[in-house]
């Protein structure tokens, strides 16, 4: 039992990193209608950003700060940069574009810090704590407290605030918001720079674990993208649900059936993707859309 | 000195062409229809207003020239374009729909008195302002797209088919609270509408378009009483 | 959209000029078969190599941009489908199966699987497509690591095979070249009747308007299957051809980075073209050498930069590039061209443009 709820919590652990992502995909999916495939590669700039602070001897936290707003004004630069070139044109086009970026940003990634993996310093102690005999680590509990204080502001941000109405107002209709004097191009920005913050947050919280290379977050992208889909790809709460979901069914099966084990764990979310949308199209928690002509 | 006035506009899709030289004037608190058949160019006409589509010509707003400007500038100028087909935004709840509205204001006092005399106005979005827009039946959402519009305390608010796909007894309330609207807020209007008696109940005069260009101008009264525009857009 | 007002224009100079140009595009056909046929008897085993290479991913992009450059579902997954043909391939070879049976299973296995996926992933809106693809190299490395009876593990699989016959007289490099080329030129002819005919307008049709396609009685769905289980097929056959010039295959064939250098290679080359799709083919493979002669670690950067280059200057490819060229001519001979190029225009009145196309009416 110790060992399963340890299990457990280590899947919500990359369950919250997962939603991480996800949550930024599904936040530039409603602004823009687009899915941003470089969403892991703008994190994995970021976090490099941050690897760069502490070897130069900036204590983790205010790294992972710097990552932060960095991060912010790399989406909000980029989105202003390339994308809004494409945005409102033919979609695959601007999905290309999020590719190129991906491939562009892993590429400076890998030509200041080369491909290999480095070693990246943690935000918690590498200890273990025991609750009523159950050890859980600290990193674990850590991850999932962070993500859970991320989620808890930006449902604020979103519900209580006139910046978040705005942007609410942005991703269902932009016609008519700018027709209320909502600056949709400012608030695009905001909401690629935000989508770009919460990864770079995933990022250095992750990269501990995973140890940081240009190529980081490919798997952790495809465990995202999943949540986003499974989630209904326009419900935030949709995405964090799914991704924790994901996170503990994939460390069970992993933990629990031998044929799965470690490396084959990344199947899991995909099938069970494709199980539940061949049942429910719209995904777990989206609306029904109609096609119009 | 007139509050809106356009000089000349022309304005096209791409390169279709579709407003060839309008000019209309609207005075300060004033109220002027435009009608036309489809494909006139009423929409084009407001949304050249409101700067959602390319133009030349002059459209000057208060003296000062605002073509070129897009949309969301317009708006803080104090031009409200409530567009064809409502354009409220559905996933928002009606008193966010309105919040929405007044973006652009800092007076929150004001706001609060606004919203509650917009709720008033339509009683209506009052049972329902906690309800997604969506949710809202087709007249409850065009109330719901005036009323927005409204709380960005505008100078003049382009008014577009608000009586679209509403059964008459609806459309007719919609507008006794447009001509309500027009009297207590002190707000100027230019009004499309098919229907010319919902028009000519709100609007002073109207411009006639015809593909494009101005075919007639004149008074409420003069246009009423000609038959050519009774006929064709009074119903006999 | 963008396609439109080219294409019509490229049908009106063909009709003004129909019999020269026709005479022009069958010596460009001879030209270009006598060169094919005489390149590897005067080049060296490298470049006979790089150019077998060239008609490898050339036939994996060649798919790639029939679900995705004239379907328009993007699709992240086709290294995927040249890993699994490679495998299939290397496996028939050790077990001794006749090549034609084992290019056949290179060919229909991949099919079905891509079916399988497509007939799951096309139910779903929008870019569903593209994130169940992208899982496919993700989740199908570890497969192949894992079961390594069949594909050898992380060692991967090295065979020898397709020798000169010694009747022929020819080095292996040169056979093995005409072999590839061969193969390559049958699915480009084929992809070429299949999009100049019916099918082909199907997929036009869905790109263009779902909702339209709908109502002219073609199902967007067994289109977009359609299109993803022949991209699927192609993916198949070039894994084969594949493991016919690399003689190894292992889980690097199948890697997500060799997706994604395939649709880039494809929209530089020229989406929904197939002279593109031969252009793709050959930024693809060249690229990486001239880039890895500067400095390899830049290749990616080098390659990104590139696909964003194409994306905002030459958004039709490559292959674009001579039309482009002549407008710009044109338009700095005459001051006031009747159509001036719109991507300027477009982009400024981006906000007014979706909806402008919808209400005109009034």
């Amino acid at each position: 039992m110790s060992y399963f709820i340890q299990v457990v919590v280590d899947g919500l652990s990359n369950g919250a990193i997962y939603a991480a992502i996800a949550l930024a995909i599904v936040l530039v999916y409603r602004a823009t209608g687009l899915i941003n495939f470089a969403q892991g590669g703008m994190a994995v700039t970021a976090t490099f950003v941050a690897y760069a602070l502490t070897q130069a001897g900036v204590p983790v936290l205010l790294a992972l700060v710097a990552a932060v707003v960095l991060g912010f004004a790399l989406g909000a630069l980029l989105e202003r940069g390339v994308m809004r070139h494409f945005e409102g044109g033919d979609p695959d086009t601007a999905v290309v574009a999020t590719i190129a970026l991906l491939v562009v940003l892993s590429g400076l990634s890998a030509f200041f810090f080369g491909y290999e993996p480095h070693p990246f310093p943690s935000l918690f102690p590498n200890r273990t704590i025991g609750v009523l005999g159950v050890f859980v680590s600290l990193r674990s509990i850590g991850t999932i407290t962070v993500l859970i204080v991320v989620m808890v502001a930006l449902q604020l941000l979103f519900r209580s605030t006139k910046l978040g109405l705005a942007m609410r107002a942005v991703a269902d209709n932009p016609q008519s918001s700018a027709l209320s004097g909502l600056p949709v191009s400012r608030l695009l920005m905001i909401g690629w720079g935000l989508a770009a913050a919460l990864g770079a947050i995933a990022g250095v919280l992750v990269a501990p674990q995973l140890f940081i290379s240009p190529g980081m977050l490919d798997f952790v992208l495809v465990y995202a993208l999943a949540s986003a889909i499974l989630g209904g790809l326009d419900s935030p709460v949709g995405a964090v649900v799914a991704a924790a979901f994901i996170g503990v069914v994939e460390n069970l099966a992993g933990a629990y059936l031998d044929f799965i084990g470690d490396d084959l764990k990344i199947a899991v979310p995909f099938i069970a993707v494709i199980v539940i949308l061949v049942v429910r199209p719209q995904g777990l928690f989206g609306r029904k859309v109609t096609v119009r002509v | 000195m007139s509050l809106l006035e356009l000089e000349d506009v022309t304005a096209s899709y791409g390169h279709a062409q579709v407003l060839h030289g309008i000019s209309f004037s609207l005075p300060e608190n004033g109220a002027t229809g435009l009608l036309g058949a489809n494909g006139a160019g009423k929409t084009t006409t407001l949304r050249a207003i409101s700067g959602t589509v390319r133009t030349t010509g002059r459209i000057l707003f208060e003296g000062r020239d605002i073509s070129g400007l897009g949309p969301d500038r317009t708006a803080h100028l104090g031009i409200a374009h409530v567009p064809e087909g409502r354009g409220t935004i559905g996933q928002l709840s009606v008193r966010e729909n309105l919040l929405v509205g007044a973006y652009q204001r800092r007076d929150r006092k004001q706001i609060a008195t606004d919203v509650d005399y917009v709720l008033d106005l339509f009683p209506n979005l009052q049972e329902r302002v906690k309800s997604n827009a969506a949710a809202l039946s087709g007249g409850e959402q065009q109330m719901l797209a005036v009323a927005r519009a409204f709380m960005a305390k505008p100078r003049v608010i382009l008014l577009d088919e608000a009586s679209l796909g509403l059964a008459p007894s609806t459309a007719r309330r919609v507008y006794d609270a447009i001509v309500r609207l027009r009297h207590e807020a002190q707000v100027s209007m230019v009004v499309v509408e098919q229907n010319a008696n919902l028009a000519f109940s709100v609007v002073d005069d109207a411009t006639v378009l015809e593909t494009g260009r101005v075919a007639l101008h004149g008074s409420r009264d003069e246009l009423m009483g000609m038959d050519a525009v009774r006929r064709a857009y009074l119903g006999g | 959209m963008a396609t439109t007002p080219t294409s019509t224009a490229r049908a009106a100079s063909t009709s003004r000029s129909g019999s020269t140009s026709r005479w022009r595009g069958i010596a460009f056909v001879g030209v270009l078969a006598v060169a094919l046929v005489v390149a590897p008897l005067v080049s060296s085993p490298y470049v006979n190599y790089q150019l077998s290479s060239i008609a490898v991913f050339a036939v994996a992009i060649l798919g790639l941009n029939i679900v995705m450059g004239y379907t328009g579902q993007v699709s992240l997954g086709q290294s995927a489908f040249l890993g699994l043909g490679a495998y299939i391939a290397a496996y028939g070879i050790l077990h001794g199966w006749p090549g034609p049976l084992t290019l056949l299973l290179c060919a229909v296995v991949p099919a079905v699987v891509g079916m399988l996926v497509a007939l799951a992933a096309a139910r779903l809106r929008g870019l569903a497509l593209a994130m169940i693809t992208l899982a496919l190299p993700i989740v199908g490395v570890p497969l192949a690591r894992r079961f390594d009876d069949f594909t050898g593990g992380s060692q991967g699989q090295v065979v020898s095979w397709l020798r000169a016959p010694e009747s022929t007289g020819l080095a292996n490099d040169q056979w093995r070249y005409y072999v590839v080329v061969l193969i390559a030129v049958v699915a480009f002819v084929l992809a070429r009747n299949l999009v100049r005919g019916r099918i082909g307008r199907s997929f036009a049709i869905v790109k263009e308007n779902e909702a339209v396609a709908l109502s002219m009685g073609v199902s967007p769905y067994r289109t977009k299957v359609l299109a993803f289980t022949i991209a699927s097929l192609l993916g198949g056959v070039s894994g084969f051809m594949y493991l016919a010039i690399v003689q190894y295959t292992s889980p690097e064939t199948l890697v997500f980075a060799t997706s994604i250098n395939l649709v880039a290679a494809m929209v530089i080359g020229g989406s929904a073209s197939i002279i593109g799709t031969a252009l793709g083919a050959v930024y693809y493979v060249l690229v990486p050498v001239l880039a890895g002669q500067v400095n390899s670690s830049r290749t990616a950067l080098i390659s990104g930069a590139v696909l964003l280059a194409v994306l905002f200057l030459l958004p039709a490819g490559l292959v674009s590039l001579p039309r482009r060229l002549a407008r710009l001519r044109s338009s700095t001979r005459r001051p006031h061209p009747s159509a001036p190029p719109t991507t300027s225009d477009e982009a400024t009145h981006r906000a007014s443009a979706p909806s402008a196309t919808t209400d005109q009416h009034s």
